[in-house]
């Protein structure tokens, strides 16, 4: 049973979730934290947007594609058992992980406020980084 | 059927979940439990605060805001809007909140405002302190930039500066955090009517609902 690709399909379902939840509050009034201190402030600030764009826009496209990869390889005929939708969630973990701990850095040191919702996504994108090398190691490349 | 269909079929299925799932959970109530939600304003709140618009209005929409907040300064378009359309039927009532955990300029702008509307220009440096809040809210000095805030507005940015000191104005600022304390006031900008919360989305619509819904009753 292919479980580590079902494992990070589940992870990015509920990254979908979070990202469309946030592009929905975004604009919907104050967001009030249940668990940290300051959502609206860190969802509203300069560094919620990159070129005009939500970073839960960008959020949600990057779990949408690590889903939709992570599917890929669970209907993959195990007799070809490709590498490359793994391989691709590998990379593109990678650099989710560099821009997440970028933002957790910006909501610690800069806005001095955090966002649950935030730091819900960044340890989703850890925890997907976590489990797509493994398969990408024992893969022999043929 | 293809093989590439069925895992197109289940990845519109979970995109279309998880929006609805989104969806729904956007819409529920935004405090966890009861108890965190803003209480009723205390009866006394007719102390303090500065109003805006006709003092027989027959709507005062209460604001509680921190001039440092961006939230409060994507709002502050839409307040001053609805003000322009309403200007008979409805007054702002602003006080102070600031937040000055996560804000450290946000009391130092407070006093700014107070000390601009001890020249008489109080709503001027209200409407400046939103508009031009990213030139000051991270800056470790706030106060020249208040000066020259104030100076382009038409205020004297050094009196304005002097008078940021005084021990009255701190006092007029700490009355109004503590109605907001009392009231339970978790985030900001928070607005009550009618001594009620209203939860407002930051679109002129949705102002102009509430308000609407609020007049004549």
């Amino acid at each position: 049973m292919k479980l580590r690709p079902i494992l990070i399909a589940i992870l990015a379902f509920i990254g979908m979730i979070d990202a469309l939840f946030l592009s929905i509050k975004r604009n919907a009034g104050p967001i009030p934290c249940h668990v940290t201190h300051g959502c609206t402030d860190v969802l509203t600030s300069k560094y919620s947007v990159v070129a005009g764009i939500p970073l839960s826009w960008l959020g949600l496209a990057f779990y949408v594609t690590v889903f939709s990869l992570a599917i890929f390889s669970v209907f993959d005929d195990p007799k070809n058992d490709s590498e490359l939708p793994l391989r691709a969630i590998f990379y593109f973990s990678g650099v989710g992980l560099i821009i997440s701990a970028l933002l957790v850095g910006i909501q610690a040191f800069i806005l001095k406020a955090f966002c649950e919702y935030c730091l819900l996504s960044a340890a989703l994108v850890l925890s997907i980084f976590l489990l797509s090398p493994h398969q990408v190691r024992h893969t022999v490349p043929q | 059927m293809p093989k590439a269909i069925k895992p197109v079929i289940v990845i519109l299925l979970a995109v279309a979940v998880a929006a609805g799932a989104a969806v729904f959970l956007s819409r529920q109530p935004d405090q966890p439990v009861p108890s965190s939600a803003a209480a009723p304003l205390p009866a006394n709140i007719k102390t303090g605060g500065h109003f805006r618009g006709p003092g027989n209005a027959e709507l005062t929409l209460v604001e509680f805001g921190d001039y440092q907040c961006p939230s409060c300064a994507a709002y502050h378009p839409f307040v001053k809007e609805i003000l322009n359309r309403y200007p008979n039927q409805v007054r702002l009532e602003f006080h102070h909140f600031p937040l000055i955990s996560i804000h450290p300029n946000s009391m130092a702008a407070s006093k700014a405002a107070e000390a601009a509307g001890e020249q008489g220009h109080y709503w001027e440096m209200h409407d400046a302190l939103f508009e031009y809040q990213r030139q000051w809210a991270d800056s470790p000095d706030p106060k020249p930039v208040f000066a020259a805030i104030a100076n382009r507005i038409g205020i004297n940015g050094t009196i304005l500066v002097q008078t940021m000191d005084s021990p009255a104005l701190q006092q007029r600022i700490l009355k109004d955090v503590e109605q907001g304390d009392q009231a339970k006031i978790q985030a900001v900008p928070t607005f009550f009517i009618k001594g009620q919360q209203v939860y407002l989305k930051a679109s002129i619509e949705d102002f102009v609902q509430v308000v609407e819904a609020n007049l004549h009753k």
